[in-house]
């Protein structure tokens, strides 16, 4: 009782103090003195709402253990079958990401490392692991989980990294395991082994919540979560325009609500809120970046720890990223998604997601991209930690230079591990490829 | 006689067809029952040779890059068609890679494993799996898979699985040397099962038990035993395999406890259940480490040796919980990392004696 009062007070009093008082410090800071000269375009009004609804996420989370069922949960989970039972849900890799932008990962990996886990292992993994081993974390907390919820259509990873994790915390693991699409369409017995995991899933969860879900609530979850995705991919589409009222690298920080809080009110009321920005923007001419002479594309996940400098460097020289593959997914992932019936459609469309599509349907997803938004050059972020995402990109540069006669630079480095990308040469690389340009 | 060769021939002779496998688990029976020859690519060792080796980053294992670099420079032309497991991600990419980019033009098959445990939902989804790579083996084949001969494919599988399993328990009295042993078991890779049934048996009786072998006995196990050279360092050291859990070897071989289903798809499913735990079919890694502690316990092995292979995230996240067991068990572990190459390191080699010395004067105090 008083952990379920306190997890209410963090979310409903405390958290939003915390998110007053740092805008209030930020405005302060960006009194005292003139800001460096930057490329890129005013600041989003949105940007302090995203900072209140993630700080309140994590920070009611440190009290969600003992208060409400916690689940943690991979990015490619259907959320929307464990919500209705209440469940506060985590995303390591979303939090892992955090440990990216804060730059401590190496001290993370190192305690794992020391365990035995290799430098080869996906960083996400490493950062998440490492975390738990030292209990260091930006979010100050994150609760234990009671059930962990994973599916395999991003990678088969996530499902070592979560057996690692039931292990550690000693918890039901459920899995739901996705067959890789090969062509267009899922076969017909891998849709309806997806569905049985989801009845499973739903089983599961009301087991581990100790509720009980009447259909009506699962439909209205599934609504909003569809909802959700629709004004995310609203928000994405306003790229198209030129100049793209934001950078793909706004697009990688603005996207933490549909990964973390799918089938919320208050995600897709913060998605309302930005889609209007960007449309005000779009008015009044303003960009993401000062200056847009070039729009590019960027495929595979960013690079969490140098997301600033890269774009830096190419928005200096009049260049936006003004899509990216890995936003876009969730664009597309609650496509399919039918509240009227949540599991059957659930099956299909969290079974045809890009990771576990083929590479045609790769190509195509980033040839359409590509025309969408107009660009005349793309970044593939070949990114060490992520096989599913990186394979194949190599044929992927060629097809997309050829078939559509725009610029690609494969770019390695991790997504995560700062260790993993020479710096001085990644930049070399870029500035060679923006110079390619004039 | 060269695989290409021995492919030749087995058409020329016997008019079957043959069909590439890429690693690790598949449902061989099927293929035996529809008279198609399955030769598996374990590489080939060395580098990745070839215009196209550059189509997989470097940070992608030697066995998914050494595979698209030798079928796109079309030296597995001689066979009919490719079989992808779905054994991770890498095979998973290489498969839509090689066959939608280029590489591999010909007929290929995908067999996906139901990841997780034992349960009702999996069950279903392996029976349909299998009827569904079934079809396609059966168009490469041109006929239709009998009942009859998938039963008599079923027993063959089982009777060399048998003959293997005796033989890697019997491994610490016979009077063979790993490399041999090693080499014998592995062509089961590519020659035809009947043949292979044939040279086991003999090897059965060439090979009679004895006392057990002098030197340190050591459970290896790993990804595939390359390079050879990996235990004639071991032999010369004064250690030998006295249990094995290769994924190429002692995790193939299905030691099946109940008596087989009387529907040979009953009977296959069983089959590909029992297997021992491996983590290309995402087993759980606590089973993994009780199947190694009772292959440890039986054997009498002092020592562990876990070979894997650089980038191989299912192999390697199965080193820290087999580690820590047997730590806490107080059993040495060597964890040794490889890229097919064709030749050991020195420092490997190092690393090898030093270990088995540790193990012996571990034995002598
Ligand atoms: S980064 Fe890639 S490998 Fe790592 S968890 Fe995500 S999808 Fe899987
Ligand atoms: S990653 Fe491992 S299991 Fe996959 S092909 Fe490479 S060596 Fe084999």
């Amino acid at each position: 009782m008083l952990r379920r009062v306190q997890y209410e007070v963090a979310g409903r009093a405390i958290a939003p103090a915390i998110s007053l008082l740092e805008s209030w410090q930020r405005r302060l800071r960006q009194r005292r003195g003139p800001s460096r000269p930057s490329p890129f375009g005013p600041p989003f009004e949105s940007l302090r709402k995203l900072k209140e609804i993630m700080t309140r996420h994590y920070y009611q989370g440190r009290f969600a253990d003992g208060a409400v069922p916690v689940a943690w949960v991979t990015s490619g989970f259907p959320v929307e079958l464990l919500r209705p039972f209440g469940f506060h849900a985590v995303y390591p890799e979303n939090h892992a990401a955090m440990c990216g932008v804060t730059r401590i990962v190496p001290e993370l990996s190192d305690a794992v490392e020391a365990r035995g886990y290799s430098r080869d292992l996906c960083s996400y993994v490493r950062t998440d692991l490492g975390s738990i081993a030292t209990g260091k974390t930006p979010a100050g907390r994150l609760p234990r989980p009671d059930l962990l919820a994973c599916c395999t259509n991003i990678c088969q990873t996530v499902l070592y990294w979560y057996r690692a994790l039931a292990d550690h915390f000693q918890v039901p693991l459920v899995l739901v395991d996705t067959p890789y699409v090969y062509g267009t369409e899922a076969k017909p017995h891998h849709v309806q082994y997806v569905r049985d995991q989801l009845e499973e899933v739903v089983r599961v969860a009301g087991r581990v919540s100790r509720r009980k879900v009447e259909p009506e609530r699962l439909a209205e979850v599934a609504r909003l979560a569809k909802e959700g995705t629709d004004l995310w991919a609203d928000c994405l589409a306003t790229g198209r325009h030129r100049p793209a009222p934001w950078t793909g690298i706004d697009g990688f920080f603005h996207m933490a609500p549909i990964v973390a809080l799918r089938g919320t009110e208050e995600c897709n009321a913060y998605y309302r809120m930005l889609r209007d920005e960007l449309r005000d923007r779009i008015a009044r001419g303003i960009g993401g970046i000062k200056e847009e002479r070039h729009r590019l594309l960027w495929d595979n996940l960013p690079i969490w720890f140098a997301v600033r400098e890269v774009a830096t460097l190419l928005a200096s020289r009049g260049m936006n990223f003004v899509c990216t593959s890995y936003t876009n997914a969730w664009a597309e992932a609650g496509a399919r998604i039918d509240p009227s019936d949540l599991v059957g459609s659930a099956a299909v469309s969290y079974t045809h997601i890009i990771l576990n599509q083929d590479l045609p349907n790769r190509l195509r997803i980033l040839s359409r991209l590509a025309r969408e938004y107009a660009v005349d050059g793309a970044v593939l972020h070949s990114d060490r930690s992520c096989k599913p995402y990186s394979i194949g990109q190599v044929d992927l540069k060629d097809r997309l230079s050829r078939d559509l006669g725009i610029r690609v630079l494969l770019l390695e480095a991790d997504h995560n591990d700062p260790r993993a990308w020479a710096s001085e040469q990644g930049e070399n690389r870029l500035t060679a490829f923006a110079e390619s340009f004039d | 006689m060269t695989r290409q060769e021995y492919i030749a021939h087995q058409r020329a002779a016997h008019g079957r067809k043959a069909v590439a496998v890429l690693p690790i688990h598949y449902p061989k029976e099927l293929l035996t029952a529809l008279d198609l020859l399955a030769v598996e690519m374990w590489g080939p060792p060395g580098p990745p040779r070839g215009e196209e080796a550059g189509r997989l980053q470097s940070y992608v294992c030697a066995v998914a890059r050494n595979a698209l670099a030798f079928v796109a420079s079309g030296r597995a032309g001689a066979v009919d068609a490719i079989l992808f497991p779905h054994t991770c991600d890498s095979i998973q990419g290489l498969a839509t890679l090689a066959t939608d980019f280029g590489g591999w033009a010909g007929p290929s098959l995908t067999f996906l494993h139901p990841k997780g445990p034992d349960r009702p939902s999996a069950r279903a989804f392996l029976r349909s799996e299998l009827r569904d790579l079934a079809s396609g083996l059966e168009a490469v084949a041109g006929r239709a898979l009998e009942p009859s001969r998938l039963d008599a494919a079923l027993r063959l599988h089982r009777e060399i699985d048998s003959l293997r399993g005796a033989l890697l328990d019997a491994r610490p009295r016979l009077a063979v040397d790993d490399r041999e042993l090693t080499a014998l078991l592995r062509r089961g890779e590519w020659l035809w099962p009947g043949e292979h049934l044939a040279e086991l048996r003999a090897a059965r009786e060439r090979w009679p038990e004895g006392a057990v072998r002098p030197g340190v006995p050591i459970l290896f196990s790993g990804y595939v035993p390359e390079p050879p050279g990996l235990l004639e360092v071991l032999g010369a050291a004064g250690a030998f395999v006295a249990a094995d859990d290769f994924a190429a070897i002692g995790r193939r071989i299905v030691r099946e406890a109940a008596p087989p289903a009387a529907d040979p798809w009953d009977a296959l499913l069983d089959r590909y259940f029992a297997a021992p735990p491996c983590s290309t079919r995402a087993a759980d890694a606590r089973l993994r480490v009780r199947h190694l502690e009772a292959l440890l316990d039986r054997s009498g092995a002092r020592g562990v040796i876990l070979h894997v292979l650089k980038f191989c995230e299912p192999e390697l996240f199965d080193v820290p919980p087999i580690r820590e067991a047997f730590e806490a068990r107080g059993v040495p572990v060597l964890v040794l990392e490889g890229e097919l190459e064709t030749e050991l390191s020195g420092q490997t080699v190092t690393r090898l004696e030093a270990f088995v010395e540790m193990l012996a004067a571990g034995r002598a105090a």
